[in-house]
């Protein structure tokens, strides 16, 4: 087995602070029951689930946290919200991971690449939900 | 009669115009009636989950003022507005219970409002549609409107995400709710309960990763057509948009694959009451109901004899 050292300076501190200030939660709430990500409709497509990009945040590894497509591939449906056995709004803390990506760069959706069929096609509600979301 | 201020948001317009028309209608019958709120706008269609972002709440607390404005000139209404999309039910609803708790917040958005020279009190209501059927007209109504009953269609309510999420917004129990189910019972048609009732069906990642929402209709709609089902009814455009048209591309893709229709609440209404089948807005679906209603003799009888 191998062991990785982490490093808990400054720049870890302020990121939690930081993610914490975004979504109004108290991230060592959590105490990696599992039940979010057990119950995440998209568990299969993400690179690490919702609890472990949790356990990062709570470590302040900044660097995974931003490098995984968990934040990207929720949908804020907000069951593992509903769920949280310490009420932690789990879909808020996705938000706020994404929304520290979008505020240091704006574009994870590039409007201007989105061909014009595709626009005239989908429902006006799923493309301001996702400028929302994937624009800063 | 009855009326009330109703939001109709940008899909109801566009995408789900049989959504709109078939629950006005319904309405009507049912001395109820949704009355269009003049000058609304988007209402911005997800409820931010950012504490520190009050821009994003404006749009919904406009849209509060407004149909407070408009229902000083309604008969019998109380303070209410109703939607019919599922979003805007509960983005409107969450900024609403948050301006009530919050002055603060509130003096915020009311001061980018004066602008417009709108201030909202918060004294209004959010009620989906479903939840003015199911507490003020009541199923056994519904139920004595029925001129045609759904026998043979077999029905699996999804509700998606946003009827049941989150606490603020909820129409029912986030588990168990039952008010789909005891609306499609009331108009004659068969239940199929699925366990994916509310499983995501991926929303606005149909934009730019479509991969992601067509691997969820497909459990979706498998999880419903096993169990025996031959139709959804829902209450969201986008999630009637993603089911409807990602079946169609899948159909394309995979033999063997036969696709189930995607009907709103409000269309098994108008079927079952007998309303003019036009006012559906069949040919916005990609997977036509009409076959299917046509074999079990639900429309065109009259042509038939």
């Amino acid at each position: 087995m191998s062991y990785e050292y982490l490093k808990f300076g400054k720049e870890e501190k302020d990121f939690i602070a930081k993610i914490e200030e975004i979504s109004g939660q108290n991230i060592y709430s959590c105490y990696q029951c599992g039940k979010c990500s057990a119950g995440c409709a998209f568990s299969d497509k993400m690179d690490r689930s919702v609890s472990q990009l949790i356990h990062l945040i709570q470590i302040g590894q900044k660097e995974k946290v931003l490098k995984s497509n968990t934040h990207w591939v929720c949908s804020s449906c907000l069951t593992c919200t509903v769920r949280c056995p310490r009420e932690i709004d789990v879909a808020a803390l996705m938000e706020a991971v994404r929304e520290y990506s979008l505020r240091e760069d704006y574009e994870k959706v590039i409007i201007s690449e989105i061909s014009k069929e595709a626009l005239d096609k989908l429902p006006n509600i799923a493309l301001v939900s996702n400028f929302r979301k994937k624009t800063g | 009669m009855v009326q009330y201020s109703y939001f109709p948001g940008c899909n109801l317009k566009t995408n789900a115009k049989g959504f709109e028309e078939t629950a006005i209608a319904v309405s009507k019958k049912l001395n109820a009636e949704l009355v269009e709120m003049p000058n609304w706008n988007c209402c911005g269609t997800v409820h931010t989950l950012t504490s520190d972002n009050i821009m994003k709440r404006i749009a919904p607390i406009r849209v509060l003022s407004r149909s407070r404005k408009h229902i000083e000139t309604l008969e019998e209404s109380q303070n209410q507005v109703v939607t019919l999309c599922s979003m805007c039910n509960s983005t409107l609803k969450i900024v609403n219970n948050e301006v009530k708790k919050d002055q603060e917040i509130l003096d915020k958005i009311n001061y980018q409002l004066e602008e417009d020279e709108e201030t909202y009190e918060p004294d209004m209501e959010v009620k989906h549609f479903l939840e003015i059927l199911r507490d003020t007209i009541g199923y056994e109504k519904i139920s004595e409107k029925v001129v045609n009953p759904l026998e043979g269609l077999k029905i699996s309510p999804y509700y998606g995400c946003m009827l049941l999420h989150p606490e603020e917004a909820k129409i029912d129990d986030e588990e168990m709710p039952d008010v789909l189910e005891s609306l499609v019972e009331s108009l004659g048609a068969e239940l199929v309960m699925s366990p994916l009732f509310k499983f995501c069906c991926g929303s606005y990642h149909i934009v730019d990763q479509e991969i992601i929402v067509s691997s969820q209709v497909e459990k979706i709609v498998e999880a419903a057509k096993q169990r025996g089902a031959n139709a959804l009814v829902l209450a969201c455009p986008l999630c009637a948009y993603n089911i409807d048209q990602q079946q169609k591309a899948m159909a394309k893709n995979t033999a063997g694959k036969s696709p189930i229709p995607v009907f709103y609440f409000t269309q098994l209404m108008a079927i079952a009451m007998g309303e003019p089948v036009k006012i559906n807005h069949f040919n916005d679906h990609f997977i036509n109901p009409e076959p299917l209603l046509k074999e079990l003799g639900l429309i065109g009888r009259k042509k038939a004899k």
